[in-house]
């Protein structure tokens, strides 16, 4: 024991005798302030927990309450879409997505990706069809940081808004990027022929202005 | 016959006595700057915020006069913070080792960042078996599992924060489109009210055609006048 000698500042702790969160004095660094936020709100959702003791389990199995109420609401969803109210479909897909979001830390992190990529890339959908290409573009790009591979509709609809934004740069970047991880996805291929031949013109276009200019 | 003569010797004994002595200063100098050199090395990581809350927390707890005690649920959160800090210094030294591997056989970097290095990771090997050992005298059998939920809890939160950090671009970018939107519009309808005028010369005008026309439900020149007004 000795070996490892303990040395170490008492921080400026204290309880709050009602709600028993960990506080430190205003004047403690921001680090402190933020690492008892996270120590607090982690408190929180081991309180919730309902096995004893209450310690977090292992990662497997997951509680499969949450899941189901998910797949509830990404289905929701899905028939809002279908049935052509794209909007309220984009605030059940919300509603999905703050409930994966808010699944315990301990919980896999590989079914949130999971889950929220489906969301993401469904509410990019829902986007699209309403043309709010800016939210579309951003809301897939979430969906392929939730997942890189095995995404090839995230990966198609964000280059797709970028396209319809005008971003053609950014479009051949990304579709480009889309292909390399997701191999020779016929959607994408078409897609970027597309951004190429859309670049090519306008290419051509300013050359044309520019020699007319000259003339 | 041993009739030395000790006056003769005194210069040659004198010598050995200044050379061992010197000798001697020398090496404890050295090794005394050596030692504090090692010893004032900065070390790897900053202190361990997590591990001191932890710390402090049992030290509440063991102060006998306190009214409100510390909760064991507080405590379990704490070690639980001090795993997933221990987690992302394990993925920094794993990944720091290799290229400081690299760097040390090619002579790039010096030998006091390899000691460094290599007290930082008996510190976290260390650091690994303790916080072991406290989840089992905190819940029996918790050692198995905490650093499996650390695990998790480091990936989700790097997870949320980048998925944050990407969902906060979107009301910058939705701005950004709408004005874009409008230049774009304002440019075609010139294009549009120009092009009789010139005739033959089609400036690109399909192309951007087909930005409003996807942009917006307006297509013709009347009705984007009707939602000017």
């Amino acid at each position: 024991m000795a070996a490892t000698e303990e040395y170490f500042d008492l921080l400026p702790l204290d309880l709050d005798p009602q709600t028993k969160a960990v506080q430190a004095p205003a004047n403690a660094s921001k680090a402190l302030h933020a690492e008892l936020a996270a120590l607090n709100s982690l408190h929180r959702s081991i309180l919730t927990l309902e096995n004893t003791p209450q310690i977090p389990p292992p990662p497997i199995p997951v509680n499969p309450k949450r899941s189901a109420n998910i797949t509830k609401l990404k289905d929701s969803g899905n028939d809002l879409y279908r049935k052509g109210k794209h909007a309220e479909a984009v605030k059940m897909y919300l509603l999905g997505i703050e409930m994966a979001l808010k699944r315990p830390l301990w919980e896999p992190q590989g079914l949130v990706r999971e889950e929220v990529a489906q969301l993401f890339a469904n509410r990019a959908q829902a986007h699209m069809a309403l043309q709010n290409w800016a939210e579309g573009a951003v809301d897939a790009e979430a969906s392929v940081e939730a997942k890189r591979a095995g995404n090839a509709k995230a990966w198609w609809r964000r280059g797709k808004c970028l396209l319809e934004m005008g971003r053609l740069d950014e479009a051949r970047d990304w579709v480009g990027h889309g292909l390399e991880m997701e191999g020779e996805e016929a959607e994408l291929l078409a897609l970027q022929h597309e951004v190429l031949a859309r670049l090519d013109k306008k290419n051509r276009h300013e050359e044309a202005k520019a020699l007319s200019e000259k003339a | 016959m041993f009739d030395i003569d000790w006056w003769s010797l005194a210069l040659p004994f004198g010598y050995i006595f200044v050379l061992g002595s010197s000798l001697y200063v020398f090496s404890t100098i050295y090794r005394k700057r050596k030692a504090a050199e090692s010893a004032n090395l900065a070390p790897w990581f900053p202190p361990h915020l997590q591990k001191e809350v932890y710390s402090t927390l049992l030290e509440l707890d063991a102060d006998k006069d306190r009214k409100t005690k510390v909760p064991e649920t507080v405590v379990r959160a704490a070690l639980l913070r001090r795993a997933v800090e221990d987690i992302a210094r394990i993925i920094q030294v794993r990944q720091a080792k290799q290229a400081l591997n690299t760097l040390l056989q090619r002579g790039s970097v010096g030998e006091d960042l390899n000691q460094r290095f290599q007290r930082a990771e008996k510190e976290i090997e260390e650091e690994l078996k303790d916080v072991v050992m406290e989840a089992n005298a905190l819940a029996p059998g918790w050692g198995q599992t905490i650093f499996q939920s650390a695990n998790e809890i480091a990936a989700n939160t790097m997870l949320r924060s980048r998925l944050d950090e990407i969902q906060n671009k979107a009301a910058a970018e939705k701005e950004w489109w709408e004005k874009r939107r409008e230049a774009i519009q304002s440019e075609f309808m010139k294009e549009l009210e120009e092009e009789p005028a010139k005739g033959g010369l089609k400036i690109g005008s399909d192309d951007d055609a087909v930005l409003v026309d996807s942009g917006t439900p307006v297509t013709t020149p009347s009705k984007k006048k009707k939602g000017k007004k």
